[in-house]
């Protein structure tokens, strides 16, 4: 198991990597895994915050997800403070395949 | 060319198998992701920022073009069109799914592929020179002590959980073009006074964050005393390298802590307890290795080639690609192929499959099947007749890989940094491509002559920022990137590791500064002199003026 629990400060959301695919999920309002960081649960409230943490236990280990983790977000502009993070929900800002049009799905 | 034997069929295959079975093991959760993360970095498989990584063994930087022909059908069919060549000579995938990769590692395996010892604290892929048995300036091939090591180490039991990752490299030439001396142990081909061949080794270096310049343990090492000694000096570091700190367990601290002299007396006492002629290999096997790389049959052809002079005088792009990008080959009428993987808009190291596929036909067509990478992350054919060289150059053209860039400015070492590494502190990439669009002019590329630029993303220093002449390293403060600047470094037989000149850039600013610098240089420059030999003529302080002349 990762070091899951939150310590952080702020809004959080949950986050680790599919572990068939590989692909960064985030946690959603519904507790379901999404590739999309816009569809993120992003709160302060302990209680959807321990059952959060009790949902990414749970997804590790039905083998789901990976590296599950706490990311502290920013209140004002919604996206990750580090930015190490921010990164991860951007994706790469440089891709060879999006350059030259070469196979965006696989 | 090495052969494959049917012991590494065997093993392969049946690592495969295992794997498969492990990947089923971990979905249905009979193992953990704790248990399984080590048996998928055995097998090269990483996971990175976005995804999994698949990083695939080029062992000495020799490839087949049916190799690369699969490699362009893998990056296909399983990932997104392209791979990317490595500081060590191996090539990545950045989109790999784990439940692929049984498959992958099958399809690798059809080429006598796969990615053994490219991760975890092992003995790790053994890099050479690319132009071994292609050039004149080597004693001998540097391939076949590669193999043997190559050989030695493979699943050694002794060094399967070393304190950390060991990285050797071997040449056979004065002329370093694998960065031996920043190594974990690095090996020069030599003869001695009475023209034996033998070993110069070289232990302690590495870059990381705490980058050293190796120091020679043996001058003259006897050849049949290779692995006995190599043996010993592992059992060494195994035992007194440090596993309490993973940032000071690398032989390169060992070595720097217990001084050299130290340390050559624990080896060489080491080496007196071996019974030598366990590990030592016979001069029949020594010469069965050898035979695999015997070379290709030659044609004898005369030095100069008409229409090969005659096509450099009417094509003047084709003259700038040939003087830059082609170097001098063991035998009269051939050269060797540099293919540049740094066109100016592109990532640095990254090959579309089209491109693998078409660089497998040329080597088909034109360099008895052989491709080679090299550690500056591009490729090249060894062994083209200067008479094909213009069908060769039309043909990388048509796929977009002549660039005319080889050494020069825009032939960038650059690490994949934030936008695909886990462990960035920042981007390498948009930093090496703002560099190489400033300096994208052809004539003032040229006119800069030989310049080295390396960056990374982190401490890790993956991308050899350290031995550039020119190094950038990307940290992160509050959430802005900025660029450290290291100038002197040496990547070659005069091995330096660069100064930091002071406080760090934005992006911008770098590479105005970089011009500010290149500029400078090209004022003081004398006949002749390369940015080094300026820089270590004149010193630190004028460059550093120039860079920070905001
Ligand atoms: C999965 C992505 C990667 C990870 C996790 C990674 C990790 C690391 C780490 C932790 C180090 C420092 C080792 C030490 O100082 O003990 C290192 C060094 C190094 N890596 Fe990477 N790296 C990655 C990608 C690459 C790539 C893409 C290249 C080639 C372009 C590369 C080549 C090297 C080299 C040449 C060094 C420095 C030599 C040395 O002292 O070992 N690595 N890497
Ligand atoms: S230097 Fe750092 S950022 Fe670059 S590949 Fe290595 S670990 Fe990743």
């Amino acid at each position: 198991m990762s070091t899951l629990k939150h310590k952080g400060k702020g809004p959080q959301s949950l986050t680790g990597n599919e572990l068939r695919e590989g692909y960064s999920v985030w946690l959603t309002p519904e507790l379901e895994w999404s590739r999309d960081f816009g569809e993120a649960l992003k709160t302060e409230d302990e209680t959807l915050i321990a059952a959060m943490q009790a949902k990414g236990e749970e997804s590790e280990e039905a083998n789901f997800v990976v590296g599950v983790y706490f990311i502290d977000i920013e209140p004002d502009t919604g996206l990750p403070v580090r930015y190490r993070e921010k990164f991860r929900v951007k994706g790469p800002s440089y891709d060879t395949a999006d350059e030259l049009g070469l196979k965006r799905e696989k | 060319m090495y052969r494959y034997d049917e012991f590494d069929r065997e093993i392969v295959q049946s690592r495969v198998k295992q794997f498969r079975s492990q990947v089923e093991r971990r979905l249905d959760g009979r193992i953990t992701e704790t248990q399984f993360k080590p048996l998928r970095l055995m097998n090269g498989l990483y996971l990175q920022l976005h995804a999994y990584m698949l990083r695939v063994a080029v062992p000495y930087g020799s490839l087949r073009a049916k190799q690369m022909r699969q490699l362009a059908m893998i990056a296909d069919k399983y990932d997104r069109g392209y791979g990317h060549i490595t500081t060590r000579q191996n090539i990545q995938f950045n989109w790999p799914e784990l439940t692929d990769v049984p498959d992958i590692l099958n399809d690798l395996a059809e080429v006598e592929m796969h990615g053994f010892q490219t991760s975890g604290n092992c003995i790790r892929n053994v890099t050479s020179d690319p132009y071994a048995g292609a050039t004149a300036e080597e004693i001998e091939d540097p391939r076949p002590t590669a193999e043997l090591l190559r050989q030695w180490s493979t699943m050694h039991p002794e060094f399967a959980y070393l304190p950390r990752k060991f990285k050797i490299a071997v040449v056979a030439s004065k002329t370093d073009r694998a960065v031996i001396r920043a190594h974990d142990i690095g090996i020069e081909i030599t003869k001695n006074d009475k023209g034996d061949v033998g070993y110069h080794i070289i232990v302690g270096g590495g870059l990381g964050r705490t980058p050293i310049i190796g120091q020679t343990l043996r001058e003259f090492l006897p050849r049949e005393e290779l692995l006995p000694y190599l043996e010993a000096t592992l059992r060494v570091y195994n035992r007194y390298g440090r596993r309490d700190n993973k940032y000071k367990a690398r032989i390169k601290i060992l070595v720097t802590e217990t001084g050299i002299d130290a340390f050559k007396q624990m080896v060489d006492a080491e080496y007196e307890t071996l019974e030598p002629l366990d590990i030592a290999v016979s001069a029949e096997e020594v010469a069965r290795i050898t035979s695999y790389f015997s070379g290709p049959d030659f044609e004898e052809l005369p030095t100069h080639d008409d229409s090969y002079k005659a096509k450099l005088l009417s094509d003047k792009d084709f003259k700038n690609w040939a003087e830059n990008n082609l170097a001098e080959h063991k035998m009269p009428g051939y050269a060797i192929v540099n293919i540049s993987l740094k066109p100016i808009e592109l990532a640095p190291g990254d090959i579309t499959s089209d491109q693998m596929r078409a660089v497998a036909d040329l080597s088909d067509k034109y360099s008895f099947s052989e491709i080679r990478t090299t550690h500056q992350q591009n490729v090249l054919l060894p062994h083209v007749k200067k008479s094909d060289l213009y069908e060769v150059y039309q043909a990388l053209k048509d796929v977009k890989l002549h660039a005319d860039n080889i050494g020069l400015i825009s032939d960038i070492i650059c690490c994949p940094g934030m936008d695909f590494c886990a462990l960035a502190t920042a981007r390498s990439i948009p930093v090496s491509q703002a560099i190489a669009q400033r300096f994208a002019d052809p004539e003032r590329q040229r006119a800069i002559g030989e310049m080295q630029i390396k960056i990374s993303g982190c401490i890790n220093a993956c991308g050899h920022h350290h031995v550039g002449h020119i190094g950038i390293l990307g940290l992160e403060k509050a959430g802005v990137e900025f660029y450290q600047v290291k100038l002197g470094g040496d990547a070659s037989e005069n091995a330096a590791v660069g100064k930091v000149t002071g406080p760090g850039f934005s992006q911008e600013e770098l590479v105005d500064g970089i011009e500010r610098l290149v500029d400078y240089y090209l004022e003081v420059r004398k006949d002749g002199e390369r940015f080094i030999d300026s820089y270590n003529r004149l010193g630190m302080a004028p460059f550093k003026e120039a860079l920070y002349a905001a």
